[in-house]
């Protein structure tokens, strides 16, 4: 056949309707607009794909950022904006318990309240103290006194050991007199052994008399100033302790232990072999050529062969690996054969199967180099 | 009133683009940004050209579609780039050429394009749009037979009649070595087409 001279059409014949149809999707996705005005402006940007027109809009989360000083707890909003402005400071966080409302940072709690040029009066109060709350509670009070504003909080924890093991909270504020004393903060702090009906027995007085007992307790206990300048403490719990670990000591030594066996068992599985030259060298040394005799000793000739020279042995005792005749098979018609039977052909001589002869020379006056 | 003419004017605009010869479709993009007539205009006369070109390279129609969608989306998206020194149909045929390979290294990352990939051979004839002629789809499976670069050489000249200097430009081989290559893979193709049967 004569490629050149018999010319032979595609092999594709797609209708008209498929051309038209993926010119209007090419349209679409485009969001070109052929009957729009504008499709007779020269300004592509003002086209573009459906992929480059969704866009995220990340400004409210720009907006709503803040940057918070890990020292002095005092944030700073983020915003790119405003920033452009100039610089903007945002008044610092008010006090409030923690998310989980087992813990309170009292360091976080001086920083936050000195922020506002006052001072705070925390009093913290035992569970000794509530059964004689005159005796035994602490007060605490900073060197400022004077502040315009007063906000007593009471926290009373209450945990129960019948059924729920969670620890129930109950958290006021009073907000008396803007103009008199200073902040206070009463903070009662109720063991685990203590029983639900001891604290009711409790509860009952206070919330009868909150607000005297208060300021009684103020007035009369001695007052411990905070350090506002000592390194924050890690959270103190309010409400009984964290349970400690089950897991016995020995289980971690045991663990760290079998870490070691299999870290050395995995080291040298993952060591490279060793160089042949390597190897070479090492049998070198064991094995030295000059085998280092007496010379009065009389040299005799031996029936074994001497070490060393096994790979050899074969050959000087004459046993032979039996030699294997190749498959070579003569084929005449390969022109005649179909395709797939000239690749399972092709497949075998490439796994060494076998090996075949063409008769015809069929490919040997072409040449194969590509571009 | 105004939307009668602004169609009005659409329509000459349609119109003298199509008038135009591709030597003049080129200046035109050259010269100006690209509109949304001018790239109909494009679109619609080397879609099929570029299809056809893409299918035989890709063999699948799905493939095919994709790479010929991906070429004018790639035309709108650099027409800013065609400098004019090469024929329009040259530059869009590159594209196309530079699509359907990287659609191909996509489907099978190991490929070697110096190797022939006879195993396509088969998917020839369960597609879409078949010709129908015996010859024509002999043809296509000899192609199978033949490395990328031979197959590409063959399809350009043999199908889409480009000179030896436009595939010269497109693949960026000199003209020598592309009649060699022609010629080895017109010679191969004739063995294959004796043997195929």
């Amino acid at each position: 056949m004569d490629l050149e001279n018999e010319k032979i059409g595609p092999a594709y014949n797609a209708p008209d309707s498929y051309f038209k149809e993926s010119e209007s999707r090419l349209l679409q996705r485009l969001g070109i607009d052929i009957n729009s005005p504008e499709a007779a402006a020269p300004k592509i940007e003002a086209i573009k794909p459906v992929e480059v027109l969704m866009k995220v809009d990340t400004s409210g989360i720009q907006k709503r950022a803040r940057k918070q000083d890990p020292l002095t707890s005092k944030s700073v909003g983020v915003d790119k904006d405003v920033d452009s402005v100039g610089k903007v400071e945002i008044a610092p966080l008010t006090f409030t318990t923690n998310e989980n409302p087992e813990w309170v940072n009292f360091s976080a709690i001086s920083e936050e309240t000195t922020g506002l040029s006052g001072s705070l009066n925390i009093t913290k109060v035992t569970y000794g103290d509530l059964l004689n709350p005159v005796a035994e509670s602490i007060q605490i009070e900073s060197v400022e006194s004077e502040i315009a504003k007063i906000e007593t909080i009471e926290e009373v924890v209450l945990e129960t050991e019948v059924s729920e093991p969670q620890e129930e909270f109950v958290v006021e504020s009073i907000i008396e007199d803007e103009s008199k004393t200073p902040e206070s903060i009463i903070i009662h702090e109720v063991p685990e052994s203590v029983g639900l009906d001891e604290l009711e027995s409790y509860i009952a007085p206070i919330n009868a008399q909150k607000a005297p007992m208060v300021e009684e307790i103020i007035v009369e206990e001695e007052p411990q100033t905070i350090n506002l300048d000592a390194p924050p403490t890690a959270f103190a719990p309010i409400a009984g302790r964290q349970k400690e670990s089950a897991t016995p000591g020995w289980l971690g030594i045991a663990a760290s232990l079998a870490a070691i066996v299999a870290a050395y068992f995995i080291w040298n599985a993952i060591q490279p072999p060793k160089a042949e030259e390597a190897m070479a060298t090492e049998l070198q040394q064991d094995e030295p050529t000059l085998i280092e005799s007496p010379l009065d000793e009389p040299i005799s000739p031996k029936d074994t062969i001497p070490d060393g020279l096994q790979l050899v042995e074969p050959l000087l005792t004459g046993e032979m690996p039996k030699y294997k005749e190749p498959n070579v098979y003569t084929i005449i018609d390969a022109k005649e054969m179909p395709p797939r039977t000239k690749r399972a052909l092709e497949d075998l001589e490439d796994n060494g199967l076998a090996t075949f002869d063409m008769e015809d020379e069929m490919f040997e006056e072409l040449d194969f180099e590509s571009l | 009133m105004s939307v009668d003419k602004a169609n009005a004017k659409n329509m000459s605009e349609s119109q003298r683009l199509q008038n135009l010869s591709e030597d003049e479709l080129s200046v035109e993009l050259v010269s100006s940004d690209i509109t949304a007539f001018l790239f109909v205009e494009i679109s619609r006369r080397y879609q099929q050209q570029i299809y056809y070109h893409c299918r035989n390279l890709l063999l699948s129609h799905d493939d095919a579609d994709d790479a010929a969608q991906n070429t004018f989306i790639k035309v709108w998206q650099n027409a800013n780039q065609f400098k004019g020194e090469s024929r329009l149909r040259t530059w869009v045929y590159r594209i196309a050429t530079n699509e359907s390979i990287n659609l191909i290294r996509k489907r099978k990352p190991t490929i070697d394009f110096d190797e022939a990939q006879p195993e396509m051979a088969d998917m020839i004839t369960e597609d879409l749009y078949l010709s129908g002629d015996d010859i024509a789809l002999k043809l296509q499976k000899a192609l199978c037979y033949l490395p990328f670069k031979q197959k590409l050489v063959f399809t350009l000249r043999y199908f889409e009649d480009l000179s030896y200097s436009e595939i010269a430009v497109l693949t960026s081989t000199s003209e020598g070595a592309l009649k060699a290559s022609y010629h080895h893979a017109v010679k191969k193709l004739e063995i294959y087409l004796s043997v195929l049967r």
